[in-house]
């Protein structure tokens, strides 16, 4: 097990009250196996990584449960060990290239650094290691890349340099925060290929982050669905798209895209995300959920659900019984029904 | 680079004839004959007409600013007769108020000026951004505090204020140095330094808290830039993000804004220099005004845009080389 | 002409004095006590002093500083702390304090014997005459007094930088050297010729040491100190001249061995150092008035008292009014009553800006004062200083004429002048005058009001006489022939009244003419007076002798000593 993460909960403090950005989440990764985190922006999906990496370092936070990474507890342990971790051991990487790379400079200098960060190795070897690795998540005419600056690169482009930057340590964990979002549709599937090949060859433990299923069903051998810093779904990836049993995964999934399907139109979830500050006292995602009439009393208002096994390695947390969820998987033809 | 720096010496040497076709023009645009200044309290219509032919300003403009132009580049001779005088090369005029040429003073005083400029420049560079980060690094923390607290106060003291009250209480009351005597570095470094000492505090405290709180939100701002959270992601210490990735991004609007605030200075701080009696360009040019000395003020004019100008220049190549992002075209 | 807006351009102040009572008097007077050595530092915010060269100096506390210490003049005043003796003449380069024998028209003055210049050549009448020659360059030598183009029977001369046979023909015939005896030859009788000679526009220049327009840097000097050093903006030096023979000198006490005048210091910190007495200070002096925001400072505390002084300064302040404009003298006479003056002051600085003035003649001039009574009845009835709207609306009413507009008043822009024009215009309201402003940039402003083609109705001005007789106030202010007639009075009654005045030997007389011109004026309402002008000095504990010395309303640096 490369990463097990049990029970993690992160508060902010604001001058407007304390944000429970992350409660209660657990979850285990293996090696070469992918975890997706599935979740709107604010579902605490980014937060909950940026904990694991030991990137939620504010004053105002505060970080309460276990992350074992290789068997090792990382909350509260020596940030100047956990330091040594990130880049070496466990890598990130992220949304917007463009951004995430310091515009002032060379691809080579940033991944040069990224190896004599951990390695005590010499300028040139360290820029050979970058070479090298350039070269394979499929840069083109390196030598001269290296000396570029990250605006000088498409976007693909610099998403792949980011992926090397990540993987040139040979980390054993990757968190792959949204790594496609911000690029064309062509460059996304080009980008999943790369990382899926890279998890091959290297058999690095990949937790993808992404409100988008569609990425999901490409890479992920593992599905969390996170809703309002709570994990409302989490399953295998086959079990989230055939056997959804969350309200809200079944907006998710109505929020896919299909060309092929009749119905054609997206489906979006009404509503918007509920506020950290103010948690629902019932159910997190009930103010938004279609089903909730049809729970007996005002359970979905009142009371939060568990975390309940549906099957083996599939847990959900709804009032709905199964056969009422049957019923409306059937009539709303989600999943494999 | 270098075609570049051509093209914008080009560039400056138009805006600088514009600036001196404009400052020119205002110099005779002004209600007061410049005949009649030059002439005293026993003026006479004859002795207006005689100093106007003198000064060649019988001549149209065009030709006045031809004269006056050509003064610069080979030097002119004023009046005829008896009271011909040389004005040698470059030549900015002749003030008759002071009697001499404006060259003259304004080489006088450049250097004052050049040393109160840049020894506070170096002062509050020092203190404002070192105040800044250290600030910025302990980000909502008494240390943030008391320097935000400690800058608002120097920010909102006026020069005048400041100056005046080290001076009154450093110099006249605690006799802690001597009276500002402004002598050359070269002559008297001893009374050089105790003489600018309190002009370089009193420039720096103001802009120290200027460029302390500038320094501050420019480091916040950048520490919360993604490229700052890859950096920590590959675990770069936090010693090495913040010297290496952010402070060097959080340079840019610091040096713009240090590039015009030199300038700025080195057209004459005209309050500091008038309260430490150093006889720099700011009391030259306010002296000028102050007496409608028409020449002195066109020249100190163009000396203050010359700086700004050229500190525009600097600016522009300094930005370029620390962001790769811009591109000298 | 000695006018003032403020600027240091056209500042120009000359003597005054109390009581004069009779013309020459050539007393020997003493310089009085004091202890020799030791350094007199002068404080000032000025950059330089502004010419040093006797011809072109023309300011009343430049005049007593240079002449005290660098240039010799025929005759001087007297060194005395009281007025009426003060403006009392006495020889000084010249063996007593001139003689005319037609009334006037020629005066006669012999030279000491002994007299040297620091480079220890004798000073000679020839290097007199070739001074005075200078005034005449008036291209080279500018912002002196004229009265030596203007008194002396000389034409079409150009000065000595030019060749010109036939106008030096005319000076030399004018300016007549016989041995030690130099002889003046004037184009009309005037009888305080020897009174003008106190300016150093009449002092030697040696031809060999003539620098012309650069001579402000390189005086040479024949009175007891000399310039070791002069960097404007910084710093004048003067040592002993070891050949200056104080045997030839009554007027000088030279008590100091050296004087430094410290240039470019903040009005506030003069005042501070001054006040704070403390080191170099105690000797120190300024010309310059003390900083206003310590002013109550100074003259409540007691610990200043011995050495603070609250005295007329030179100058009246006074609105011109343009007869042209307003020739009716109801109208004249109704602003007069309407002003509220006690604003006015208020706005200038209060009772440290000066006294009320009842005339342009001020009280220290001496024997040519007198009260006038504008405000006691000369309009018709009392007027306080807070005006007589009433008044004015009567004086309006009797004229049988609607009051001339538009009512132009001119005045040089400064936030000063700014709350003053507004205050005339409110108290002029109240007498059911509309006035027109018309403010004029500083250095404009007297080349505007000086052309009666752009003078409005009223302009504001000050004046300052250049020696101690009110034939350089009344005669320049009023008379058709005065050189600064703003209120445009042509008047020939007036101007032969003035012209008679002028020539009147007997002092005492010409007193008498002076006054009833005096209240002339203002009768006739030719001007509106609004203050008599006061400055307000300290000085360090440790100069001696110091006072403020009536002739130039300055210190009176040749008694001067610091122990």
């Amino acid at each position: 097990m490369i990463l097990e993460v049990k029970n993690l909960n992160v508060e902010f403090t604001t001058d407007d009250g304390i944000v429970h950005a992350v409660n209660n989440v657990s979850y285990k990764v293996e090696r070469g196996k992918t975890l997706a985190i599935v979740g709107e922006s604010g579902s605490g999906k980014s937060v909950s990584s940026l904990a694991v990496m030991g990137l939620v370092t504010g004053s105002n936070s505060k970080i309460t449960g276990e992350v074992f990474f290789n068997g090792r507890e990382l909350v509260g342990a020596d940030p100047e060990e956990v330091r040594k971790l990130r880049g070496d051991e466990m890598a990130m990487i992220f949304q917007d290239p463009l951004s995430a790379l310091h515009p002032y400079y060379t691809i080579g200098d940033q991944l040069a650094e990224a190896v004599q960060v951990h390695h005590n190795v010499k300028e040139a070897e360290a820029r050979s290691r970058a070479a090298e690795m350039l070269t394979k998540v499929g840069i083109p005419s390196v030598e001269q890349r290296m000396d570029e600056y990250p605006h000088q690169l498409s976007g693909g482009m610099r998403q792949r340099v980011m992926i090397a930057m990540a993987l040139i340590n040979g980390p054993e964990l990757l968190i792959a925060d949204e790594p496609t979002t911000a690029l064309d549709v062509t460059v996304q599937a080009q980008i999943l290929d790369l990382l899926r090949e890279l998890q091959k060859e290297f058999g690095t433990a990949i937790v993808l982050i992404t409100h988008d299923l569609g990425v999901v069903a490409d890479l992920a051998d593992e599905v969390l669905v996170m809703y309002g810093g709570s994990a409302v779904e989490h399953a295998p990836v086959r079990e989230i798209f055939y056997e959804p049993q969350m309200p809200y995964t079944w907006g998710l999934l109505a929020s896919i895209p299909q060309i092929s399907a009749k119905k054609a139109q997206l489906d979006p979830i009404p509503g918007s995300p509920p506020s950290l500050l103010n948690m629902p006292k019932g159910c997190v995602f009930a103010p938004r959920c279609t089903f909730k009439d049809q729970v007996p009393g005002d359970a979905c208002a009142n009371e939060f659900p568990d975390l309940l096994a549906v099957s083996k390695d599939h847990e959900a947390r709804c009032h709905l019984t199964e056969s009422q969820r049957t019923a409306i998987r059937t009539e709303r033809k989600i999943g494999r029904v | 680079m270098f075609p570049y720096i051509v093209r914008r010496v080009f560039v400056m040497a138009f805006m600088l004839t514009i600036l001196s076709i404009i400052t020119f023009l205002l110099f005779n645009a002004v209600p007061t004959d410049p005949a009649m200044l030059t002439c005293g309290k026993t003026c006479t219509p004859d002795i207006v007409a005689a100093n106007r032919i003198r000064l060649g300003l019988d001549q149209p403009l065009y030709v006045q600013y031809a004269e006056w132009i050509k003064g610069i580049f080979v030097g002119r001779t004023y009046g005829s007769g008896s009271a011909t005088f040389e004005c040698s090369t470059p030549c900015l005029g002749y003030s008759f108020r002071n009697g001499e040429e404006v060259t003259t003073m304004i080489v006088d005083a450049l250097p004052v000026t050049l040393y109160l400029a840049l020894g506070a420049f170096i002062l509050w560079m020092l203190i404002g951004i070192s105040a800044g980060i250290v600030a910025a690094k302990n980000h909502g923390k008494w240390q943030d505090r008391t320097i935000m607290g400690v800058s608002l106060i120097g920010y909102s003291l006026p020069v005048f204020f400041v100056g005046l009250l080290l001076l009154v209480f450093v110099v006249v009351r605690w006799n802690l140095l001597p009276y500002p005597d402004y002598e050359s570095p070269f002559d008297d470094p001893v009374a050089f330094f105790q003489t600018m000492l309190l002009p370089w505090i009193t420039l720096a405290i103001l802009y120290a808290a200027y460029y302390a709180r500038l320094t501050r939100s420019q480091m916040l701002e950048t520490m919360g830039e993604d490229y700052i959270r890859t950096a920590r992601a590959k675990g770069l210490s936090e010693r090495v993000v913040f010297r290496k990735h952010a402070f060097r991004a959080g340079l840019t609007p610091i040096v713009t804004s240090a590039g015009l605030d030199l300038a700025g200075l080195l057209g004459g701080a005209v309050i500091t220099e008038y309260i430490f009696s150093l006889p720099g360009l700011g009391r030259l040019a306010i002296g000028a005004v102050t007496e409608y000395d028409l020449p002195t003020i066109t020249a100190t004019v163009l000396v203050a845009a010359v700086f700004v100008i050229v500190s525009n220049l600097v600016v522009d190549i300094l930005y370029a080389a620390i962001d790769p992002r811009v591109r000298l075209t | 002409m000695k006018k003032s807006t403020g600027i240091r351009f056209g500042v120009g102040a000359v003597s005054l004095a109390l009581l004069l009572t009779a013309c020459g008097g050539g007393s020997d007077s003493a310089t009085g006590e004091g202890s020799k050595g030791g350094t007199l530092t002068i404080l000032t915010e000025a950059e330089q002093i502004l010419h040093l060269d006797p011809q072109r100096n023309y300011t009343g506390e430049d005049l007593a500083f240079a002449s005290a210490y660098l240039n010799r003049t025929l005759t001087q005043y007297t060194v005395s702390k009281d007025n009426n003796e003060a403006s009392q003449l006495v020889a000084d380069a010249a063996t007593d304090t001139g003689t005319t024998p037609d009334g006037g028209l020629t005066w006669e003055f012999t030279l000491k014997d002994g007299m040297k210049w620091e480079d220890g050549k004798d000073v000679t009448c020839e290097d007199f005459k070739y001074g005075i020659s200078r005034t005449f360059a008036t291209d080279i030598i500018t912002d002196g007094p004229a009265y030596a183009m203007t008194m002396l029977n000389v034409t079409d001369y150009k000065g000595p930088y030019v060749d010109d046979a036939a106008g030096q023909a005319s000076y030399d015939a004018a300016v007549v050297c016989e041995g030690n005896k130099i002889t003046f030859n004037l184009a009309k009788p005037a009888s305080d010729f020897n009174y003008a000679v106190t300016l150093s526009a009449f002092a030697a220049v040696r031809e060999d040491a003539d620098t012309g327009e650069t001579y402000d840097d390189n005086v040479l000097s024949n009175g007891p100190y000399k310039i070791e050093s002069y960097v404007k903006k910084d710093k004048l030096v003067l040592v002993r001249n070891e050949n200056w023979d104080p045997a030839t000198d009554t007027f000088r006490g030279a008590f100091p061995d050296r004087i430094e005048y410290v240039f470019s210091q903040p009005a506030a910190v003069i005042t501070e150092r001054l006040m704070a007495d403390a080191g170099d200070d105690q000797t120190a002096i300024s010309p310059d008035s003390v900083d206003s925001a310590k002013l109550a400072v100074v003259f409540s505390d007691a610990k200043y008292e011995k050495r603070r002084y609250d005295e007329l300064d030179p100058y009246v302040r006074y609105y011109a009014i343009n007869t042209k404009k307003v020739p009716n003298v109801k109208h004249r006479q109704a602003i007069l009553a309407a002003v509220n003056r006690d604003e006015l002051r208020t706005i200038a600085g209060g009772e440290y800006a000066g006294d009320y003035a009842d005339g342009v003649v001020k009280p220290n001039i001496g024997a040519d004062y007198a009260p006038t009574g504008l405000w006691d009845g000369l309009l018709g009835e009392a007027v306080p200083a807070e005006g007589n709207p009433e008044l004015a609306i009567k004086l309006i009413a009797e004229s049988g004429e609607p009051f001339p507009q538009p009512f132009v008043f001119d005045y040089a822009k400064s936030e000063t002048n700014d709350k003053a024009a507004a205050s005339l215009v409110a108290s002029l309201e109240k007498a059911g005058i509309t006035v027109t402003l018309n403010a004029l940039e500083a250095g404009a402003y007297y080349g505007v009001v000086l052309d009666p083609e752009k003078q409005g109705s009223m302009s504001a001005a000050g004046w300052a006489p250049d020696w101690s007789n009110a034939s350089t106030v009344i005669p320049e202010l009023f008379a058709a022939n005065g050189g600064f007639n703003l209120s445009q009075w042509d008047d020939e009654a007036f101007l032969a009244e003035s012209d008679a005045a002028k020539v009147i030997t007997d002092r005492a007389e010409q007193a008498k003419a002076w006054q009833a011109l005096s209240k002339k004026s203002m009768e006739l309402a030719l001007a509106l007076p609004t203050r008599f002008g006061k400055e307000q000095r300290i000085h360090g504990s440790k100069v001696s002798g110091a006072y403020i010395w009536g002739p130039y309303g300055s210190w009176p640096y040749a008694a001067l000593s610091v122990n």
